[in-house]
């Protein structure tokens, strides 16, 4: 019986167990890193939380040195954050214990209004950094009269990315109402082609339908925003609103979708798009960069026009706002001081510059001075043509924090065919009540 | 717009060994052709399920992490065009600084620190409860009971780190981790020296080993098939937690490997080889620790058997 060596070896094995890592605790993990390199020449060092994914990282560092280079008393070091609901809940519970870093970025519009910026954020207005942010943008960073943010990438367009080799070839116009749509869209099917694509695998794709609509519910009834944060307009029932979910559930009728939509990813339908074996894609413009990661050669084939509505004369753009950098109000101080200069360089035609550096603009930059490169992809002036002829309006959660978590399940339900388009409208009104109450919304 | 790309979950591989395919011979029969046929039948389908459940998946991690980044986004089953799972491992290690080599030793430190600790503190206070009934016992148990049932809170724990100075600190990170792994632990300890005889205990009371000597001596050393159990369950849950780390840890010198999976995958863009590359790395030192376990899982289950 080799008990006895066993029991020692055990209780050797604890010890050492126990106590190596506390050694390995002490010279602490983050001086491996290369980030540290002594950069400490007396300035003020300011803490940066962004995106940790490579996109937002890169971005954020050529913004960073582009700004060391025209401020050399200041530092600034990257803090990262994931995407998505994770990404949320940190940023809420940081700003919740007082442990957000100087600077931040997170979304504008609704999502901003939800981490309670007049008791989390420093105000901006009248400050410096502001000053060239232009007004289109500002409400999407105001609580009353006070400014938090400035914007951080450039704004983009929810409609549908075309495949203009397809279009020429069968001699068709961009629609400018639903009824060319549908006309462009049969003579496609005839030509052998998907006329659209939908992509069900990344559910929150079929949305886009219904919130890339929402220029035109806006144009027929300005109030629609301000009535439905109320409690007083609703999806169903609503002529104008009810038309996204309406649109979608004619195109599956009507056979229009690509045949494995219920199975394909985002990637996948920018394949198909470029490919041109499906011509028209509902999607953000932004996703202009999954098609250059795709296709780089067919960029150029692939343009982009807003969802149409009834009245061609009202034809016009959905727009969702750049995210914006903010200050919270834990920053004080030389701090505070460096981390404006920080937000009056990124929303400068210096900064621009820099964002432009780090990845191509999907839409126009909402800061005064900032022009697009020439060489950006057909969507991009696609988009920004919008924004020139002020063809635009902001998407409905930047204009209303209510949002219900089930329309992209709602939608791919009436884009499969399994619901009628006025029952899934009822339906996600009965989401968003809950959503509202939450949130503590009057009327509801 | 609340579009988020769901994380491939990070725990793939290392939720459990593959099933041994067991070779039950059905009751009552012995011998004769149809209990050759049911019993390899049986162990067959057992081979073929752990294959699809284990094999099939990890097959579909390494392809994926061998590919280049425009196959990747096809997201399918298929054989790599260019292999070049090297080029993406050496890629995915310069991320950001090499961070996943400083994720690799926060985890590591993270997991050995609090598995060790909820092993030593586990087996000490189920021993005590199982063994010294008093009136404090019940509370004690309740106590142990609710830290199974309730949720962990982030905020107020936050709080309670930031007075004692310990928010985003690796021992902070630690006793959270113990915390709330203890009463599993806990639990799992109690059930398994309730089965030691209390002969035992006396017998060595009665040759002069006091409270510490009988603990460490007598019992924690017939411990040891449960504290295999314990070891590979919380290190499994310790090293693939995602939320702890995430809310207690901030910064980029206190990342652990499951935040590193978020540097490659955002709402437009996801490079899958480099994702899946990372799960593969990931994946190994849970991996290797089965491999080794396997061993003493045996080891401590014969004897155990033999003092039964």
């Amino acid at each position: 019986m080799a008990l006895r060596p066993t029991r020692s070896w055990t209780l050797k094995g604890l010890a050492v167990l126990a106590l190596a890592p506390l050694a390995l605790t002490a010279c602490s993990a983050g001086s491996l890193g290369s980030s540290d390199a002594g950069n400490s020449a007396g300035g003020t060092t300011i803490t940066w939380l962004t995106g940790t994914d490579e996109a937002a990282q890169a971005t954020a560092k050529a913004v960073v040195a582009a700004f060391e280079d025209a401020n050399p008393d200041i530092t600034v070091k990257l803090d990262a954050r994931p995407a998505g609901a994770d990404g949320d809940n940190l940023v809420k519970t940081r700003l919740q214990t007082g442990t957000m870093p100087d600077v931040f970025d997170y979304n504008s519009g609704s999502l901003f209004q939800q981490i309670a910026p007049a008791n989390n954020l420093a105000p901006l207005t009248g400050d410096a950094s502001v000053g060239a942010v232009q007004e289109a943008f500002t409400p999407q960073v105001s609580v009353g009269k006070d400014v938090y943010g400035v914007p951080y990438g450039t704004a983009f367009g929810g409609g549908v990315m075309y495949n203009r080799a397809v279009f020429d070839k069968l001699g068709l116009q961009v629609p400018k109402t639903w009824a060319d749509f549908m006309a462009a869209s049969a003579t496609i099917k005839a030509a052998g082609i998907a006329p659209v694509i939908q992509t069900y695998q990344d559910t929150w794709t079929s949305q886009l339908f219904v919130l890339g609509d929402f220029h035109n519910v806006a144009a027929a009834d300005p109030q629609w925003a301000e009535n439905y944060t109320a409690n007083k307009a609703k999806y169903a029932g609503d002529p104008n609103a009810v038309k996204g979910f309406q649109h979608l559930q004619d195109v599956h009728d009507a056979g229009y979708e690509n045949a494995d939509f219920a199975s394909i990813k985002l990637e996948d339908g920018m394949r198909q798009l470029a490919d041109g074996t499906g011509a028209m894609y509902p999607i953000l413009s932004a996703n202009v960069s999954t098609l250059q990661s795709i296709a780089p050669d067919k960029l150029g084939d692939i343009g982009f026009f807003a969802l149409p509505g009834d009245d061609a004369a009202t034809n016009g753009l959905t727009a969702w706002y750049p995210n914006a950098v903010y200050v919270p109000k834990t920053t004080t101080g030389a701090k505070l001081d460096a981390a404006k200069k920080l937000l009056g360089f990124i929303a400068s035609p210096a900064g621009c510059d820099a964002l432009t550096s780090a990845s191509a603009p999907t839409g126009p930059y909402l800061v005064d001075g900032c022009e697009l490169p020439a060489d950006v992809p057909q969507v991009t002036k696609d988009v920004q043509a919008y924004f020139d002829a002020d063809a635009q309006s902001p998407a409905l959660e930047f204009l209303s924090p209510v949002k219900g978590p089930n329309l992209e399940q709602i939608t791919v339900e009436i884009g499969s065919g399994i619901r009628p388009a006025a029952d899934g409208a009822a339906l996600y009104d009965q989401d968003v009540e809950k959503q509202a109450q939450q949130l503590g919304l009057e009327g509801w | 717009m609340s579009s988020t790309v769901t994380p491939p979950t990070p725990s793939v591989a290392g939720t459990g060994p593959a099933p041994v395919p067991t070779t039950v011979p059905p009751a009552g029969r012995v011998g004769g052709a149809r209990s050759a046929l049911y019993r390899y039948g049986v162990g067959s389908l057992a081979i073929v399920v752990s294959v699809v459940v284990f094999l099939v998946p990890f097959a579909f991690i390494l392809l994926t992490a061998a590919m280049d980044a425009t196959q990747a986004s096809e997201f399918r089953f298929a054989w790599p065009r260019n292999f070049q799972l090297w080029d993406n491992v050496v890629q995915v290690l310069q991320t950001r600084d090499y961070i996943l080599v400083i994720a690799f030793i926060n985890s590591v430190v993270l997991t050995l620190v609090s598995v060790t600790a909820l092993v030593v503190l586990g087996s000490m206070v189920a021993f005590v409860l199982q063994r010294r009934v008093s009136r404090w016992t019940g509370l004690i148990n309740f106590l142990v009971l609710t830290g199974l049932i309730m949720p962990p809170a982030i905020v107020p724990t936050i709080w309670v780190l930031q007075r004692f100075g310990l928010f985003a600190t690796m021992p902070g990170l630690i006793l959270v981790e113990i915390a709330f792994g203890l009463s599993f632990t806990i639990l799992l300890f109690r059930a398994f020296i309730s089965t030691i005889p209390k002969e035992l205990d006396e017998a060595a009371v009665l040759d002069g080993a006091g409270p510490l000597r009988l603990f460490f001596r007598v019992v924690l050393p017939l411990l040891r098939p449960v504290m295999v159990t314990v070891i590979l369950v919380q290190s499994v849950a310790v090293f693939n937690d995602f939320q702890n780390p995430l809310y207690f840890l901030p910064g980029d010198a206190g990342a652990t490997v499951q935040l590193t999976l978020f540097n490659f995958q955002s709402q437009n863009l996801s490079s899958y080889n480099l994702l899946f590359t990372d799960i593969l790395l990931i994946t190994i030192p849970m991996l290797l620790l089965y491999l080794f376990f396997n061993r003493q899982i045996v080891a401590g289950l014969t004897s155990g058997a033999v003092k039964g």
